[in-house]
């Protein structure tokens, strides 16, 4: 057991610090809530790239660094506590790298991996998963991909797809064999789609904070060679199952309303200097302390996770118990910050009077999201109950 | 960051488990309820045998110079059975505070004793509210001339008072050239000294200890005159560290027996645990554990290395408290009627998550410590 960082760790922390307070003074970007779903920004993540922070823990024949989870955490922790504008690289060095690394051909290595750990133009990606009918239940996808010579044709519909307007590629889930004898999650496959080719329809969904970051995609005879099939046939479920651990398991999920946190913690000391004696101020002081205690588990909890995945293991249920956990305090964090700041917490940005330019207001119209992406927090639990405590399916 | 335990203390923790398992199954811990001495002599010798009570202290007073840490581990095992004995109050709280307190002759003289379990020592900081009230004593000790004193008032919740050799009390002392909170011992066998067996929801051995005009000495002060307070607020973090210790051990054992439970139970022609709610309700249990035991193997490793951890260790027991409570209601809840009963072991995890969680502040007091430490 150790709780505390290597020198050689804490050394690397301070580098990206040091990079990211200079970004910050240079103006390049804001330390504000939304970050990851709205920096948008490939010059940032190309000065990443040149430190070679996009790959960090792939291996070194892939042009990654092959350092370990541990430190990817310290990474993100550090870019997410002031909200670099890491979207463009975020999903390609996240979970479509690794999954390629595991599953991919070698072509798809050669091609996309160096790509990605240089963040070339052209290179972002989507998640093509979740479908009208097919959210929680994402072995029902309806898309379906009809292998012909040597191309596939894909029809079908996607929703909820984050960034799918900017992006250059979907990673799709859809189906490939129609035979109602196969059981559901051994019929399906992977495949990387250009969201340029012809007969890929982008629309956007409007988000009730008012943001446009989803979008329904439709996918009209859409013709992919078959080079653009990750992995085996019928596999996916497989690869996913995989894929998401890493998707559930980063610091990120505790992280995306730091700032929120951080001008909560500081609006208190300052309220501390006149209100002490204050009844509010007891109520205050003692819900943000419970909040400093949760923050700080779901800090271990991230660690703990990345250090499973150092160790060799697979982290399915450490990922899913950590997310659950993050996403529930970041959901209480929104509300308590609203409940602290007061009545005048609600005014949006632009309007007079409002506190931090409405980002707590806006954080709190986010919360819902984030108990829903990536798995509920309702599946999560599930996973915990069947696979690490083997409760019965039946 | 690393979350492994070594080889050394993985070693000592499976022979811990094995010797609670062993020696405390649950018939026992509820027997030991009704006995007058509520623990065993034959385990407390063994105990010693095995170096657990002198495992934090040098080799000089005959301890093992050992870690913290894994002193930590030993007492998440005792959680786990519930094994009933005086290590805390004695060969933890008052051995800290004579190692702390005393000077050479009277750590010599004592911890040996203790560490060898031929000694047993306790603990009385609790006024009549049960509250530890160190930093503002309502025990008094009046100085009665040539180097004597008299202590007078109640301390309850003395774990153990009736076997005790000494207690060790933080009184406040009213002296003509020096005064302010103080430290002694009182021999357990002093006249004026009235125990008056406390039951409670666990059925410890706990005491009410009323001192009417008890005679000590100057020799039975521990440490500086005015500095109790001081000593106390040292020793308390290890204390609180070890208590959630005691309680995530506990509460592994109830999600362990819920989930067993919830496999077998049949009812809608299916096991309980098959319900998707239950499911959720384990998953639930299963965070709090896993939770509690990251925050509390934080406190115990930075205390293990010297780093200064008030805060982990606030953070640890407000969380500790909590979520071993709310564990056992929810354990309560999926196992029905059978868990209520007295035959069943559950009622023991229960009834010890909520003493614990009141035993050396709870959640809302260690939350204000949390504040105070963000400076607030």
């Amino acid at each position: 057991m150790r709780f505390t960082f290597t020198e050689e760790q804490n050394k690397f922390r301070q580098t990206v610090r040091d990079f990211l307070q200079a970004e910050l003074k240079a103006g390049i970007f804001v330390t504000k809530s939304g970050g990851l779903a709205e920096g948008n920004n490939q010059e940032f993540s190309k000065k990443m790239a040149q430190r070679g922070w996009i790959g960090l823990t792939w291996p070194q024949k892939y042009g990654g660094q092959g350092r370990t989870y541990v430190e990817k955490a310290i990474l993100i922790e550090e870019l997410f506590k002031v909200q670099a504008p890491v979207a463009y690289h975020f999903l390609a060095d996240r979970q479509i790298g690794p999954s390629i690394i595991h599953f991919g051909s070698e072509w798809q290595k050669e091609y996309f991996l160096p790509r990605f750990v240089k963040a070339d133009e052209n290179m972002k990606f989507c998640l093509l998963f979740s479908e009208p009918n097919a959210g929680s239940d994402l072995v029902n996808v309806a898309t379906t991909a009809t292998k012909e010579g040597d191309f596939y044709t894909l029809r079908g519909q996607k929703v909820w797809t984050s960034g799918g307007h900017q992006s250059d590629y979907g990673w799709l889930l859809a189906r490939t064999k129609i035979d109602s004898s196969v059981p559901r999650h051994e019929s399906c496959s992977q495949f990387i789609v250009d969201m340029k080719a012809p007969g890929v329809t982008v629309r956007p969904i409007i988000n009730m904070v008012g943001c446009h970051t989803f979008n329904e995609v439709f996918l009209d005879e859409v013709k992919i060679d078959r080079k653009f099939m990750v992995g085996q046939e019928n596999d996916a479920f497989k690869q996913i199952m995989a894929q998401m651990d890493y998707e559930r398991a980063g610091m990120e999920r505790l992280l995306q309303n730091y700032p929120v946190y951080e001008k909560v913690i500081n609006y208190v000391k300052e309220m501390g200097k006149t209100r002490k004696g204050d009844p509010f101020y007891h109520w205050v002081q003692d819900s943000v302390a419970q909040l400093e205690i949760e923050f700080n588990i779901g800090r271990l909890l991230c660690y703990n996770t990345a250090w499973t995945i150092d160790m060799g293991r697979k982290p399915t249920s450490e990922a899913a118990l950590t997310k659950a956990y993050c996403n529930q305090y970041e959901q209480r964090l929104n509300d308590l910050a609203t409940r602290v700041l007061g009545p005048a917490s609600q005014i949006r940005e632009g309007s007079p009077w409002t506190l931090y330019d409405g980002e707590i207001a806006d954080c709190y119209l986010w919360s819902p999201s984030y108990a829903l992406q990536g798995g509920s927090v309702e599946v999560l639990k599930n996973i915990v109950a069947l696979r690490r405590l083997e409760l019965p399916r039946k | 960051m690393e979350f492994n335990l070594n080889e050394e203390t993985k070693m000592l923790q499976s022979s811990a488990e094995k010797f609670c398992k062993e020696k405390s199954p649950s018939p026992f811990v509820k027997n030991m309820i009704k006995d007058e001495k509520g623990f065993s002599e034959a385990h407390w010798k063994e105990m010693a045998n095995l170096g657990w009570l002198g495992l934090i202290y040098d080799e000089k007073y005959g301890g093992s110079g050992g870690s913290f840490f894994d002193l930590f581990i030993l007492f998440e095992e005792i959680g786990k059975t519930q094994l009933p004995s005086p290590f805390l109050c004695s060969a933890v709280f008052a051995g800290l505070l004579i190692n702390e307190a005393g000077d050479e002759n009277l750590k010599k003289t004592y911890l040996p004793p203790v560490i060898q379990g031929e000694k047993i020592l306790t603990i009385g900081l609790r006024n009549e509210q049960g509250q530890y009230d160190h930093a503002a004593a309502a025990l008094e000790a009046k100085e009665s001339g040539g180097g004597s004193y008299v202590i007078k008032g109640t301390r309850i919740l003395v774990p153990y008072a009736q076997v005790a050799d000494e207690i060790i009390v933080c009184a406040n002392l009213k002296g003509e050239k020096a005064s302010g909170p103080t430290l002694f011992k009182v021999s357990g066998k002093a006249s004026g000294l009235k125990k008056t067996p406390l039951n409670t929801l666990t059925g410890e051995k706990t005491f009410g200890v009323v001192f009417e005009d008890v005679k000590v000495s100057e020799k039975d002060i521990l440490g500086a005159i005015g500095k109790g307070t001081t000593y106390v607020d040292k020793v308390l973090p290890k204390v609180i560290t070890l208590k959630c210790g005691e309680m995530v051990g506990g509460l592994s054992k109830v999600l362990n027996m819920t989930v067993d439970y919830v496999k077998q139970r049949i009812q809608f022609g299916r096991p309980l645990g098959a319900l998707q709610v239950v499911q959720h309700y384990c998953a639930d249990i299963s965070t709090f554990l896993d939770t509690s035991r990251l925050i509390a193997y934080q406190a115990a490793s930075l205390i293990d290395i010297g780093f200064p951890c008030a805060k982990e260790v606030a953070m640890a027991k407000a969380w500790c408290s909590d979520a071993y409570k709310k564990s056992t209601q929810i354990a309560q809840q999926l196992h029905g009627g059978i868990g209520f009963t007295e035959e069943h072991d559950l009622h023991l995890y229960y009834k010890h998550a909520k003493v614990a969680e009141l035993d050396l502040g709870d959640s809302w007091s260690h939350r204000q410590k949390v504040a105070e430490e963000m400076g607030f």
